[in-house]
């Protein structure tokens, strides 16, 4: 078990290597600069400020002491925000962007689980229906179409909740709860019809047949010998799963303003802040990286076929 | 005769309702059985013998299936009336069954101790420990070497064979008084086969047990049954004492089944024998002997009406035209 | 049973049975129009369709027409002329409400003004034609019809979701099929190259991309976009087929078909794509929406299609600045985009029940 977690650890640094690689050219072939849309600078300053960001070596130098820094933890100066690293920049940003996501994720397996049993237990029945199509609006709806009506029924026309903002600020955690709403939405729809799925396949197999033909309860059937199997691979779908997250979030942060690392992610793409986009990037990967880590452990331990080298 | 009898079957009927109409999978079964007897179900796949038997347990999919009708008397009550809660009573405790592909019919989630003494806590209102103890024990008695090691590991840790004894000595640990066994040995390689049989049916003389032991090879049935009913399209075509069926098949079916088995012990060089054409699709059948399309005795008859039973005595009975009243 | 009702199938069993269609589309169809909800997904998709390509034949008003005297009119089966003149009757008791309450200077000229616009509408609005428009679904703010402004951005949506998915399609499926039918090296390669595809955030990269094109040709910028999303589309159906491929590449007919001499070129396209066809089908259907939901995605952070072109996003978009005072400008293209996925996605579900019953790639 042990050598597996340091062998899987040891093969995300190819990953993260390519990652960084890849955005770093890709960042710098586009044309323009992190001062192409400031006003016209003097060049004898321009030449300071590239000369500062050690912009004026060749770009294999630049991408060497990138890498450098990075293997220090050092994500370097940002370039538009002006007396903030990367890393302070991040430090603030990331805990509200993870907060935000962990807790969408969590809530979407939950009540995703729970439908998918409901669905399954009633096949066919108007419950079942009731929750597939919700399901599958889930899947269908857009979190950039969810959110701002979220908004507008809840926080503009009812006032219940706050439109904006996150838990620092005076509504508290009543700002959590349209965020978490709209993002949970896509996994927890593809979580209940997964769970929906591989329970009506679990109960239909012969083990399950054993089990009744043994006199067990229905709900000790259920809860001991369907359950478990069924929502195994729900947990394989949480590493995607976390990846749509992610990739959600950056509206979401948008739509609801929310200080977290999607919303400045958007933001320093447009204005060339190179740093600030490879911090984010690298933080996205981490974030993925470890979400997969932790599923294919998770898995290993919950599965008892699967055994380790 | 009847006061030993422990299973009464009468007219019973499981029809599932399909897309494509009403499959009468089982249509109207009926036979007994007898205090530490073996019964064999024979039939081709699709004769319904396994729908049959998991209709005597009630754990026919519903839906789309039903039972339709008919008595099943275990102890002197019908099954087929009684909820939930009373055939649980009966579930793995009185009657208990393994089935065929011993690969799917273990958890394969669940240690193999848990799966075992669930079932002992469960009917015998033993602790755990003692369960455990207990379940140890029937590992032991059906042959699992170190039982006391292997208990604690996963159904995939074992081999097809160690699997269906692990089955076995699960539905035997409740000390049953009848065992159904689905083809206990169809998915088992060719050796262990035989060893599987040889265990079942030592198992069940030791402790009492009335078997059912279902399946489509007349080879098996002839080893270990004292009993035999063949089925055909849902229905039983013929029924009686091994040994008597054997000697004077009566259904053309039977003589056709019975010419198919390969023999060592004669010397004729003839091809093996097959029964022509296909079972048929039991969907919306019509009123007729359904084995008429394959008989080389059909006569007219056969084609409009089914064949009543005809009782040729000794518990000897046949459905067919060419025996009793119609013939 | 009389058997001269069913003499048209004449496959018919010695008693009297039907024997089942043979055909697997036969099957399939019969599976798939049992599924009400499959239907009408396929039915509103086919009307979507339909009125996407043929709207410029239908009667509707073009989207860039402009009539300012209209903007941000709600919807309504009343002439525009009429619902313009409600609205300022509307305001014009406000106003006078709330003159009489406080006497502001700055609300008289807003009054007189309100008074004159109202006048000269009732000049024209018998004479001009652009006062008899209806706009059953309103406006937006520069007076153009929202419902020919979410048919048009609906155009472009789903012919970049065509297109992506063809595209997307068609690599898959070559990539795929080549994968899984010669293996080796090139298998090997492909499935890495996939594995860290999968792993990357690639919709993040995907809005660098967008972020930092320079241009203001928005074809160019549809063009690169499509091609960003169309880079990773591929990668599901490549699985899938290659999947499909291996498993039927060591089936008997194909052994049969290799033993009499069959080129490798003939037997992937003659027997082994014929058999997954079901398969890219049904993913196809499926990844659909998800091409629609990426552009849209990426149009409604200001990165995808931009003016005078419009897709469903950058409608929402629009909507969003405003919805607390005009709601229908948001409503109306979430709920048209909203309801075209949702269709899909019943179709693509329908579909794979049907063509791929044992399917194991349920989600």
């Amino acid at each position: 078990m042990t050598r597996f977690i340091v062998r899987r650890l040891l093969s995300t640094i190819p990953t993260l290597f390519v990652i960084i690689t890849l955005s770093f050219f890709l960042i710098r072939m586009a044309p323009g600069g992190p001062f192409a849309r400031e006003k016209k600078v003097p060049p004898e300053i321009l030449q300071n400020l590239l000369k500062k960001y050690h912009m004026d070596e060749p770009l294999p130098q630049q991408y060497f002491r990138y890498l450098g820094d990075v293997l220090r933890f050092d994500l370097g100066p940002s370039f538009k925000y002006k007396d903030q690293t990367v890393n302070d920049l991040l430090g603030t940003t990331f805990p509200v962007s993870l907060t935000l996501g962990v807790m969408a994720l969590a809530v979407a397996t939950f009540l995703g689980v729970l439908v998918g049993i409901i669905s399954a237990l009633k096949q066919n029945k108007w419950q079942d229906y009731a929750a597939m199509s919700v399901a599958v609006l889930g899947i269908s709806i857009p979190l950039f179409v969810v959110g701002p009506v979220l908004m507008l029924v809840f926080a503009l026309i009812l006032d219940w909740l706050p439109t904006s903002g996150w838990i620092g600020s005076r509504a508290g955690w009543a700002t959590v709860v349209m965020p978490v709403m709209t993002l949970m939405l896509p996994p927890f729809a593809y979580i209940a019809r997964m769970s929906r799925g591989s329970i009506i396949e679990v109960i239909r197999s012969d083990y399950v047949r054993t089990a009744r033909a043994k006199g067990l309860k229905e709900n000790v059937v259920i809860t001991k010998h369907v359950l478990k199997g069924a929502l195994l691979p729900v947990v394989t779908y949480l590493g995607p799963a976390f990846a749509g997250i992610v990739t959600g979030s950056v509206v979401v942060e948008r739509i609801f303003d929310i200080p977290g690392i999607g919303k400045i992610f958007v933001q320093s793409a447009f204005n060339r802040d190179y740093t600030v986009i490879m911090g984010d990037v690298i933080v996205y990967s981490l974030i993925l990286i470890s979400a997969n880590f932790i599923v294919d452990v998770l898995y290993g331990i919950l599965d008892p076929r699967i055994t380790y080298k | 005769m009847t006061d030993d009898v422990i299973l009464q079957v009468k007219d019973l009927k499981a029809y599932f309702k399909l897309d494509e109409g009403l499959l009468k999978a089982v249509d109207g079964v009926s036979f007994d059985l007898r205090k530490g007897e073996t019964l064999g179900i024979v039939g081709e796949s699709g004769s319904g013998k396994s729908v049959t038997n998991l209709a005597i347990m009630k754990l026919i999919p519903t839906p789309p299936g039903r039972i339709a009708g008919g008595q099943v008397i275990f102890d002197g009550k019908d099954l087929i009336p009684m909820n939930d809660n009373e055939i649980r009573q009966i579930r793995g405790n009185k009657i208990s069954m393994i089935f065929q592909d011993p690969m799917t019919s273990l958890n394969p989630f669940l240690r193999i101790s848990t799966q075992m003494v669930e079932t002992i806590v469960l009917h015998q209102g033993l602790d755990k420990k003692a369960a455990k103890e207990k379940a140890i024990e029937m590992l032991k008695l059906a042959g699992i070497p170190a039982p006391e090691n292997r208990i604690d590991q996963y159904p995939h840790q074992f081999s097809g064979g160690m699997r269906q004894r692990v089955m076995i000595a699960m539905a035997l640990s409740c000390n049953p008084e009848i065992l159904i066994a689905d083809e206990p040995t169809t998915a088992l390689d060719v050796t262990i086969q035989a060893q599987i049989l040889e265990l079942i049916n030592e198992l069940s003389q030791r402790l009492g047990t009335a078997v059912i032991l279902i399946t489509h090879s007349l080879g098996v049935v002839a080893g270990m049954c004292d009993n035999i009913c063949v089925m055909y399209a849902g229905r039983v075509v013929e029924k009686g004492s091994a040994d008597e069926i054997f000697a004077d098949p009566k259904h053309p079916y039977t003589v056709g089944l019975i010419k198919s088995v390969p023999r060592l012990d004669k010397e004729n060089k003839q091809r093996l024998y097959s029964i022509p054409g296909q079972p048929p699709n039991v969907i919306n059948l019509p009123e007729c002997c359904p084995f008429f399309p394959r008989c080389d005795r059909a006569m007219d008859i056969c084609k409009s009406k089914y064949p009543p039973v005809a009782d040729l005595g000794n518990g000897r009975t046949v459905s067919c035209w060419l025996y009793g009243e119609g013939k | 049973m009389p058997i001269s009702t069913k003499t048209k199938d004449n496959a018919v069993n010695e008693f009297n049975q039907y024997v089942k269609p043979v055909s697997l589309w036969a099957d399939a169809w019969k599976r798939l129009r049992r599924n009400k909800m499959a239907l009408m997904g396929m039915w509103i998709v086919g009307i979507y369709i339909f009125i996407t390509f043929f709207a410029g034949l239908l009667p509707f008003f073009s989207y860039t027409d402009q009539e300012l005297m209209h903007a941000n009119l709600p919807p309504s089966f009343k002439p525009a002329g009429i619902v313009t003149l409600e609205r300022l009757e509307m305001r014009k008791l406000e106003l006078e409400s709330a003159i009489a309450q406080t006497n502001r200077e700055d609300l008289k000229t807003d009054l007189t003004r309100i008074l004159l616009e109202a006048e000269q509408l009732k000049t024209e609005i018998d004479s001009n034609p652009v006062h008899k428009r209806v706009y059953i679904l309103g406006t937006d703010s520069l007076g153009r019809d929202m419902l020919a402004r979410t048919i048009y951005g609906g155009q472009i949506s789903i012919l970049i979701g065509l297109i992506g998915t063809l595209t997307a399609g068609l690599i898959g499926i070559v990539l795929g099929a080549m994968g899984g039918y010669f293996g080796g090296w090139f298998d090997n390669l492909l499935g890495r190259f996939v594995d860290i595809m999968y792993s990357l955030p690639y919709m993040l990269i995907v809005i660098i991309i967008m972020a930092m094109i320079e241009t203001t040709n928005p074809t160019t910028k549809v063009f690169v976009l499509f091609i960003a999303i169309a880079m990773i589309s591929w990668l599901t159906i490549s699985r899938v087929v290659r999947g499909q491929v291996i498993s039927i590449k060591n089936s008997e007919f194909v052994e049969a078909a290799r033993s009499m001499g069959a080129s490798s070129p003939r037997i992937i396209f003659r027997h082994l794509l014929p058999n997954t066809l079901t398969i890219i089908i049904v993913y196809s259907t499926l990844s659909f929406p998800s091409f629609i939901m990426n552009e849209s995605f990426l149009s409604f952070l200001g990165l995808g299609v931009s003016a005078p072109m419009a897709s469903w996003g950058t409608l929402v978009s629009d909507g969003v600045q405003s919805m607390q005072l005009y709601p229908w400008r948001l409503l109306v293209p979430g709920a048209a985009m909203t309801i075209f996925l949702f269709a899909m996605n019943f179709m693509g579900d329908g579909l794979r029940d049907a063509l791929d019953p044992q399917s194991k790639n349920r989600t």
